[in-house]
């Protein structure tokens, strides 16, 4: 078994209009055993940039913690939040620190940038950003996500059929992966507020 | 030292993955069976029209994905047999009946299997939609709707979604049957196959799509992204 497959984990961040959206499952398993159903993998990191990581959960822990320390740095030094793009540009350089002894993390991100153009992207374990303009996923359920977002996305989409869209998406993507599921963790952010919602689905 | 102790591993395999996606969706009175006919070795295309598609009986489609070389075989066997069952009965084979034969078809071959991923759809002895889905070994279900090989975890998750199919552990044991129209069902397959054409790379090309209904067989195709 690999060592990202562990706890198991979906994660997926969609682009709406003027809105992002960003969701995670709530599983965290030891192998094939369940051991909490109320794991946060999602992390908010300003107001308008939430980071998602995937992957074992001790290094998404360590590198969460890691990032709010850096971004504490950035703030007192520039006295201003971080862009999106420039937060993502950091999680590379600190993945890539680690070239040869990485962190086992896929992470997901997502803000709204300048003028809030929503922003998203992810990164393999070592740092390599891929950038999209419709969905991003990671995670054990990744193939999975990967078909249903292709499936049921449009662009454009306002904040509520996102949200509707991001969480069908998640469901029925973690339905189909031992590893992930209990439920789901969906933030929808637009440039005046953030909404967390929790989704019951399978519990198993 | 350590390459003695090491188990002994073959440097060539009787095996290779030609890859493509197969779908079958079961309706009231009609049955879908779709693949693509792009077949690939490695990253490398052979050829953008293959049909991974092969008429078993009047009522009974077979679509594979896998080793071609070995599903070219298998079709072989399963056609063989039906002639001699037709020759034997003076009838056709039922589709529930081809669904038993395949599967004792490849658990004959248990111990070097036919590294084929197959879903066989038709109409079954009511003319109801009936899709049977195998593992390489002969491990079957009758279900509502189906996908295999290359680009069946990226389609799956959506039909769950679309088609909502009764579990099988559900009590009264409910209808694996779709409530979709036949014209919805072929949209519904044309969706999938452009979403996980968009994904996969060894789905794409061309889609070939066989229906069956009370009035026959028809065939459709639908281009699909060449790259």
């Amino acid at each position: 078994m690999s060592i990202f497959e562990y706890n198991g984990s979906a994660l997926v961040a969609m682009v709406g209009k003027n809105c992002f959206a960003i969701a995670s499952d709530r599983r965290l398993g030891v192998q094939l055993q369940t051991v909490a159903t109320d794991f946060q993998r999602i992390f908010k990191i300003h107001d308008k940039l939430f980071v998602g990581l995937s992957g074992l959960a001790t290094d998404a822990q360590t590198l969460y913690q890691r990032l709010v320390f850096r971004h504490k740095l950035y703030q007192l030094r520039e006295e201003r939040d971080m862009k999106p793009e420039t937060f993502a540009s950091l999680v590379s350089a600190i993945l890539y620190e680690k070239r040869f002894g990485p962190y086992f993390c896929q992470p997901v991100i997502a803000g709204l940038g300048d003028e809030d153009k929503p922003f998203i992207c992810t990164m393999d374990s070592i740092g390599a950003k891929e950038l999209a303009k419709d969905f991003v996923v990671a995670g054990t359920a990744s193939e999975s996500l990967y078909g249903a977002c292709e499936s049921m996305f449009k662009p454009d989409m306002e904040p509520e059929e996102l949200f509707e869209t991001i969480s069908q998406a998640l469901l029925s993507s973690v339905d189909r992966d031992c590893l992930s599921g209990w439920g789901g963790h969906v933030y929808v952010v637009t440039p005046t507020e953030v909404t967390e919602r929790i989704l019951k689905g399978r519990m198993d | 030292l350590a390459s003695t102790m090491t188990k002994q591993q073959a440097n060539w395999s009787p095996y290779d993955n030609n890859g493509g996606t197969c779908v079958a969706i079961a309706g009231a009175d009609y049955c879908v069976i779709a693949a693509d006919t792009r077949m690939s070795t490695g990253y490398s295309i052979l050829t953008r029209d293959y049909s991974k598609i092969c008429k078993l009986a009047d009522k009974c489609v077979m679509a594979s994905s896998g080793f071609q070389a070995d599903v070219k075989a298998l079709q072989k066997v399963l056609s063989a047999r039906h002639l001699i069952y037709q020759h034997q009965h003076n009838k056709q084979m039922s589709c529930p009946a081809m669904g038993q034969l395949l599967s004792n078809t490849l658990y004959y071959k248990r111990f070097f299997p036919y590294y084929s991923f197959n879903v066989l759809g038709g109409l079954d002895t009511e003319g109801k939609g009936c899709v049977y889905t195998y593992d390489a070994v002969g491990s079957y279900e009758r279900v509502g709707y189906s996908s295999q090989g290359s680009g069946a975890t990226l389609i799956t998750p959506f039909l769950d979604n679309q088609l909502k199919s009764p579990s099988p552990l559900l009590l009264p044991a409910k209808d694996a049957v779709t409530p979709l129209s036949e014209t919805e069902a072929i949209d519904l397959v044309k969706t999938c196959f452009a979403s996980a054409t968009e994904r996969d790379i060894y789905t794409g090309d061309k889609l070939e799509i066989v229906v069956l209904n009370a009035d026959g067989i028809r065939r459709e195709y639908m281009e699909l992204r060449k790259d």
